[in-house]
């Protein structure tokens, strides 16, 4: 059940396959990925791997969309296409009597698409749809903007989906150049799972990767993002809300950080599980907000910290100056022994969540060899869980958060909260107010 | 030729749990044990006093899920108390006779628990899933609340904040929520469907703790739950330790039901809403089959020839040809009553209603004429056969779909027989289908659309 089992095979090129066999059921699931993702999207380009990833699937040698469409239904498949910072996926799954053709497609899919003109019309303006879809989702906002300003003038604050003006930048030619550069062979780790053998599983990678030409993996273009002075809010201005969604945060950890670990102990006891100091003060007490919690996120650099609630409109001053304080006491106070012993007791137990499926285990591996995580990231992560204190948890919250220096952005009705809501947040050094939909309308 | 029937291991582990003289408590009887495709055998048992339960055992992780389904939901509520089943999921996870109130979820927490619960319009249930060593302390804590909660002014009023927020998060500032609840409103003059499993705000403010109380003591008891565990365990010892803890917890009465069948639909009904949105959305509501209902498969393949993939009718006609939507989805309701095949339509700026309903009535008059085609209908089984399997992948999904069947169906696995049905579709049964639910006087349609401002 260790991630450690999973097995690996290197391919030719560079290509690497990381494999979990699983007889639970006769679904095998692949996992083609790119060790680059948007960040290396081109200024003003925003979007471009993402719609790249996405015309795989519109016609490929001897087949047009429908054509694809219909063969992956027809062996009981399904394909999709995922593109973030660091990474990306295309990721398929299907019933194990049928793998032989699905490989065959999906090596098709991947080595040979023709990029059809007329397709990349029809994605792009479904894209531009999409974009003023996503403005109904307030959470989505919500982070979007958080992520925006927190990462400002560094590739985690990308639109990685685009905006409606670097959408209509894209063209057929810029899309081949993608696919050319970064569908190469020694850029890609197959991750498979599921009921194959490890003998049909190689078999199966080389296919996948027979036709991709030999390359090099691309290298890592981010830096280490800078950290930001002073309390700032982002304001989202969207009419008639009666609720609002608040994401607090700074930076947070990076997984080579010798006090990743303690950090996340010190996460989780203050908003990691539902019996957490902010979950209990803001839902339990107070009943202000269905949701309360505070996350890590993990990736190949420094990423966020940050807490979400979204309490009623009226509640959304008073929400604000409580997360504040409570953040203020976590990091001058610290946290307990009795608390660290019982989060570790929760991390240490439910861990066999992480790893109850072939599919979790093998994505863990991916996880490290796409992140660039130390190897023993997920190996060894029970023993580092284990050995964190109070004093290195309490260290740790100290160093990487610091409450005077914090984003805070909101998705509300401007003209109702926005006094209330700047009069909150005590030290505030610069607020601004975005239309929700800046980005969506061309 | 020896005629001594053979001692199976589960009828050795029922004598096994019964043989422990427990003072007070009810024992477990087999009743029977039903196939549950390739994943094993389910043992369906009960205690004296009602409770039914489902095992399951699947050695794949060391971990246990496990669920208890309660047969009630917001079909059993009364107009005035709307949302009175789904507050109730929330006080659950409060204050007993033995624990203190935040003290349950620390426990679980402690055991490295996922827990979860949903209220829905036929039931209610609990879920939990734990490492395998961790499974008594679960089986305690459910028996604890199932009969020892302690409903107190603070709590409940806490919580009624708590709900009132949901509901603005999941209804009233999102507008697919919003629509989907006024479809459903429109959709049912008579039936208890008609209204939110989440209530009205006025009634979720307007709770009392003695109606909570009430509520408590008429559906919560043995004699109304199943409890699902599905994964690493002994059978002996979960036995013996469920009969210890519910052994000796008394049965309710539990009142005959008081809904009204739904009386048929002869005109179509529209309502138009405006939101803060982009683009117009039209969301349809065709009063469709019980999930019992032998026409239930052939509309799920129906639903996939039309909504499922990008192969599918709709996606070639709303987002190949004719560009019109950004967002559509089909399916059939899986109520224990007949509900509604729903239909979501998202369309692109500048484009109508009228558009998107054209391109819809077309191809269901296309299906009410004329059979799929083989090809058709052979991708949309493969497409529902995947789907079914994937919802197996763990002890917990495993636990989900035997504990749905159960409750709606009586028929823990109901999952597996749902495969068998999808497989004996023929195109008749679409067409036939097709004619039988996709008729327009029996359609409800909300309109959504931009308020001016928001119009690009």
């Amino acid at each position: 059940m260790k991630p450690s089992e999973t097995k690996v095979r290197e391919l030719e090129g560079g290509a690497r396959l990381l494999l979990e066999p699983s007889t639970t059921l006769p679904i095998v699931s692949i996992v083609v990925a790119l060790r680059s993702g948007s960040s290396h999207d081109p200024e003003g380009l925003e979007g471009l791997a993402r719609i790249t990833a996405r015309m795989l699937r519109r016609g490929c040698e001897g087949m047009d969309a429908l054509a694809i469409e219909a063969a992956i239904d027809r062996l009981g498949g399904e394909i999709g296409a995922n593109v973030a910072s660091s990474s990306s996926a295309v990721s398929g799954q299907v019933l194990s009597r049928n793998l032989e053709p699905f490989v065959e497609l999906l090596a098709k899919i991947i080595g040979a698409p023709t990029f059809d003109e007329q397709e990349l019309g029809r994605l792009l303006r479904e894209t531009q749809a999409e974009l003023l879809e996503s403005l109904d989702n307030d959470r989505g906002l919500a982070e979007r903007f958080f992520r925006r300003k927190l990462f400002a003038g560094h590739g985690y604050g990308r639109a990685g989906q685009g905006t409606a003006a670097t959408i209509a930048a894209i063209d057929r030619a810029r899309v081949v150049a993608q696919h050319k550069k970064h569908f190469v062979k020694g850029n890609i780790v197959i991750a498979m799972s599921g009921d194959v053998t490890p003998e049909v599983a190689q078999a199966t990678a080389n296919k996948l990767v027979a036709q991709l030409p030999d390359g090099p993996a691309l290298p890592d273009v981010l830096t280490e993002p800078q950290a930001f002075s002073g309390r700032h809010l982002v304001f989202v201005d969207k009419p008639e809300r009666t609720q609002t969604q608040i994401l607090i945060g700074s930076l947070g950890t990076s997984p080579h950080d010798d006090d990743h670990a303690a950090l996340t102990v010190g996460n989780a006891i203050f908003g990691g599980t539902f019996t957490s100091r902010l979950t209990r003060e803001v839902r339990g007490k107070r009943g202000w907000s269905y949701g309360a919690s505070s996350r890590l996120g993990v990736d190949r650099h420094r990423h966020s910290f940050a807490m979400w609630t979204f309490p009623a409109a009226t509640d959304a001053a008073a929400c604000i100056a409580l997360e504040l304080s409570l953040l203020e006491k976590l990091v001058d106070k610290g946290v307990t022994d009795k608390e660290v012993r019982f989060i570790q007791r929760f991390l240490t137990r439910s861990w066999a969540f992480e790893v109850d499926t072939a599919q979790k285990r093998v994505h863990q591996a991916l996880d490290v060899e796409l992140l660039g995580l130390p190897a023993d990231y997920y190996s060894r992560y029970l023993e580092r869980i284990g050995a964190v204190t109070a004093e290195s948890a309490s260290a740790a919250l100290r160093a990487r958060l610091q409450p005077p220096n914090l984003l805070v952005a909101v998705v509300g009705t401007a003209s109702e909260l926005g006094e209330g809501v700047r009069g909150a947040i005590p030290n505030l050094v610069d607020s601004e107010i975005v239309p929700y939909d800046a980005e969506a309308r061309a | 030729m020896n005629a001594k029937k053979m001692t199976t291991p589960i009828e050795k582990a029922v004598a096994a749990a019964n043989a422990k003289p427990i003072e007070g408590a009810a024992k477990v009887r087999l009743e029977q044990n039903v196939p549950f495709g390739l994943a094993g055998t389910i043992h369906v048992l009960y205690l004296d006093n009602g409770l039914r339960i489902l095992l399951l055992a699947d050695r794949t992780a060391p971990v246990v899920a496990f669920s208890t389904w309660f047969r009630v939901g917001s079909r059993h509520e009364k107009l005035g108390k709307t949302g009175l089943a789904h507050l109730f999921e929330h006080l659950m996870f409060n204050e007993t006779e033995n624990l203190k109130a935040g003290e349950l979820d620390r426990k679980l927490e402690e055991a490295g628990a996922e827990t979860n619960a949903a209220t829905w319009l036929d039931w209610t249930y609990y879920y939990e899933a734990v490492p395998r060593d961790r499974i008594g302390l679960v089986i305690d804590l459910e028996a604890d609340r199932m009969a020892r909660l302690v409903l107190r002014e603070p709590q409940v009023k806490s919580e009624k904040e708590v709900v009132a927020n949901e509901r603005r998060y999941r209804v009233d500032d999102d507008v697919e929520g919003f629509a989907n609840e006024l479809l459903y409103k429109t959709a049912f003059t008579k039936h208890t469907y008609g209204w939110p499993t989440i209530g009205w705000m006025e009634d979720i403010q307007n709770f009392t703790p003695a109606d909570c109380e009430t509520f408590y003591r008429t559906y919560y008891a043995p004699n109304n739950a199943a409890l699902v565990i599905v994964g690493d365990f002994r059978e002996a010892q979960l036995l013996e330790r469920i009969r210890r803890a519910y052994g000796a917890l008394p049965r309710a009465d539990i009142p005959p039901e008081d809904t009204w069948p739904e009386p048929a639909q002869l005109e179509e009904r529209l309502v138009t809403l405006q939101k803060p949105t982009a683009s117009e959305k039209v969301i349809v509501g065709y009063h469709g089959p019980a999930l019992g209902d032998p026409d239930h498969a052939p509309l799920a393949v129906l639903s996939e020839i039309l909504f499922g993939g990008r192969a599918s009718r709709l996606y070639r006609a709303l987002f190949i040809d004719r560009e019109l939507a950004s967002d559509i989805r089909g399916w059939p309701s899986t109520f224990r009553d007949p509900g509604l095949y729903e239909v979501y339509l998202t369309a692109r700026a500048g484009k109508t209603k009228d558009e998107l309903l054209a391109v819809l009535d077309a191809e269901i008059e296309r299906l009410r004429d004329d059979p799929p085609s083989a090809d058709e209908l052979e991708r949309a089984k493969a497409r529902l056969e995947l789907g079914g399997l994937q919802a197996l992948d763990t002890a917990s999904g495993k636990a989900e779909q035997i504990g749905f069947y159960d409750t709606v169906l009586g028929d823990p696995a109901g999952a597996f027989r749902r495969l068998e049905a999808y497989r004996r579709v023929d195109a008749g049964d679409v067409r036939r289908v097709a004619r039988r639910f996709l008729a327009r006087p029996s359609r409800t349609i909300v309109h959504v659309v931009p308020q001016p401002e928001q119009a690009p």
